[in-house]
């Protein structure tokens, strides 16, 4: 592995001394893959790693909640309104002596997928519309950037609340329709970009010149070189996703009553501020550490998966 | 001002104009064919055919359209649906006063902090101060504004029992915690670039010559390298009154200030029409101005951009 041999009767190889070193291919870097290296450079982020910890946790109790909760969110009375933390209520009562905890685990249930499924429609419309933009232009890019730009003149929130009201109906997929048509347009801008830089490259041509059609061509060749960044905004569109949801659902334009999210939570314990403060703090919390979790694993992304942060 | 900037101006002010017409078009045609009617029929038929008349609601959409437009560039927003009376554009332009002072303090408790962090950041690169920033920038995006605000006021009703009235608007000692929980979160977003941008300035030849002859740190850090390092920062402005647009919107409804932000929460809970088609124009010239606003002052901060 050393030496050169070039054949059997050659003798001992002649190596001048120093080549036999440099040439020791046991001490050279190991092909890794853009995903390998990722992985490892983001392994190395404590923070990140320990966000990862945390949202499966959060993972972990939205599946729990579907089967199972410590008592029924419906059973009121269980104990005295707005009693403390105890060992069989470890988040205590709220108003109506309801069991906190299966509340919050409940609103996990609501988060995650409230996050999880903006995260995923947005990143299909944004990405679709953004290849789309990128790889023809022309008129259709005109049309998708032409409605992005107006759409950045008025704020998502706006947008979000006039779907919400014309709906005029509170459902967990009306909340995710009213902020997937807001989030679909960052997505698409940032993989139109993408899309402008990659077919301009040597291996689209290349493909183009086998004959590779033009849907092949985006979903293999250029798709894939834009996943790093695609990644990185879809996980911080759950963050945001699960942000405007408790945003309206504390401003009392979220789910109906028996989908308990963690904003109206909130916006229910500001109310019991008078008798105690644990129903605030206990899902102001939740909602924090979940969204903070969220943030650091799409900032450990994002330093893994962007080559100009190379160290 | 120069003459290019004028016209650039000029220009933008158009598009502001523009996006404003869209705005308030699509929303009066989707709030007015889609919505349904807003006054309630069953319990009341007689009195629902009357209420609809006299809002002109049972025209056409085409002709309700035409006189909204009308209206409109009369710079009459209609009335209130649900307090009968009301006229949209004076009670918007009030309520715009109260936002606009809210609004103000809260930028400037995102300036004061947000450059205060960055730059102490900067200069201390690596000290812990510089380690827990990045934690608080974290904390800046994630934490929602009603939850800081919510915090806020547990705070200051456990230490200061005096101030427990904060909840309400009219007297001083009733701005900062708006104010605070309003700006904040974006603080840690300018801490972030201020630092970045200034740890690029600090290493400059013109900085070294600066020590070199002597000046005192003060004048160093602020003079020569935060006005360089500010230049990039003014790129958040735009994004920055659209969040304390967004924010104020919460904001406002927790601490009962008579802003714009509230009217907007309670228009849409009472699916009051008038008001909701209203606001929304509104607020598209008021995002519009705001941005044009910024874009005006980066040739003041930094004489190298020009508009031609």
């Amino acid at each position: 592995m050393t030496t050169i041999t070039t054949g059997q009767n050659m003798g001992p190889p002649i190596t001048p001394p120093g080549i036999a070193e440099a040439t020791d291919y046991s001490i050279a870097p190991e092909q890794v893959s853009l995903w390998q290296d990722a992985w490892r450079r983001f392994r190395r982020n404590k923070l990140s790693m320990v966000g990862m910890v945390v949202f499966a946790i959060v993972l972990l109790t939205a599946v729990v909640s579907i089967f199972w909760t410590p008592y029924s969110l419906y059973a009121q009375g269980l104990g005295d309104v707005a009693a403390p933390l105890s060992p069989s209520h470890p988040f205590g009562f709220d108003a109506s002596g309801r069991d906190v905890l299966s509340f919050i685990m409940k609103g996990a249930q609501v988060a995650v997928v409230v996050g999880v499924l903006t995260a995923v429609f947005t990143s299909v419309v944004g990405v679709a519309a953004g290849l789309a933009a990128g790889f023809f232009r022309g008129w259709v890019d005109t049309v998708i950037s032409g409605i992005t730009y107006i759409g950045y003149g008025i704020p998502n929130l706006l947008i979000a609340f006039l779907i919400l009201f014309i709906t005029n109906r509170p459902s967990i997929l009306n909340v995710i329709i009213a902020l997937s048509v807001t989030s679909w347009m960052d997505m698409a801008r940032l993989v139109r970009g993408q899309t402008l830089a990659l077919r301009e490259r040597e291996f689209v041509e290349a493909a183009r010149a086998t004959g590779t059609r033009n849907f092949a061509i985006m979903v293999r060749h250029v798709l894939p070189n834009a996943l790093g960044p695609i990644i990185v905004q879809a996980t911080f569109l759950i963050p945001a996703a699960i942000l405007f949801e408790a945003f309206l659902s504390f401003l009392g334009f979220g789910l109906p009553s028996p989908d308990p999210s963690w904003g109206a939570m909130v916006s229910a314990g500001l109310q019991d501020r008078f008798l105690t403060y644990h129903t605030m703090i206990i899902p102001s919390l939740a909602l924090l550490i979940t969204l903070m979790a969220v943030n650091f694993i799409g900032d450990g992304l994002r330093d893994a998966l962007d080559p100009r942060l190379k160290r | 001002m120069s003459r290019g900037t004028a016209i650039y101006a000029a220009k933008r002010l158009v598009l502001v104009l523009g996006t404003a017409f869209i705005v308030s078009s699509v929303t009066f045609l989707l709030v007015h064919s889609l919505a349904g009617n807003p006054f309630t029929c069953e319990k009341n038929p007689a009195g629902c055919q009357h209420e609809a008349a006299a809002y002109g609601l049972n025209d056409n959409l085409f002709i309700q359209y035409k006189n909204f437009l009308w209206n409109l560039i009369h710079g009459d927003l209609g009335y209130s649906y649900v307090n009968q009376g009301t006229q949209v554009m004076p009670l918007l332009i009030r309520e715009a006063g109260t936002s606009l002072t809210l609004g103000l303090f809260a930028i400037l408790v995102t300036i004061v902090v947000g450059l205060v962090i960055g730059v102490t950041a900067a200069i201390k690169q690596n000290s812990w101060i510089d380690y827990s920033l990045s934690s608080f920038v974290v904390f800046g995006y994630s934490v929602p504004s009603f939850v800081l605000a919510t915090f806020l006021i547990i705070i200051t009703a456990i230490l200061l029992p005096d101030w427990a009235n904060s909840i309400g608007w009219g007297q001083p000692q009733q701005i900062p915690l708006p104010a605070i929980a309003l700006g904040l979160p974006y603080a840690a977003v300018v801490a972030r670039l201020t630092r970045a941008s200034m740890l690029d300035v600090i290493r400059q030849d013109y900085i070294r010559t600066a020590w070199a002859k002597g000046l005192s740190s003060r004048v160093v850090i602020i003079r020569h390298a935060l006005r360089n390092a500010l230049i990039p920062v003014i790129t958040v402005g735009g994004p920055l009154v659209t969040a304390i647009i967004t924010g104020s919107v919460v904001i406002e409804s927790i601490f009962g200030i008579p802003g714009l932000g509230k009217e907007f929460v309670n228009s849409i809970l009472n699916r009051d029409y008038g008001i909701v088609v209203g606001l929304y124009t509104f607020y598209a010239i008021l995002v519009g101005l705001a941005n044009l606003g910024v874009d005006l002052l980066y040739p003041v901060l930094d004489p190298r951009i020009r508009y031609a």
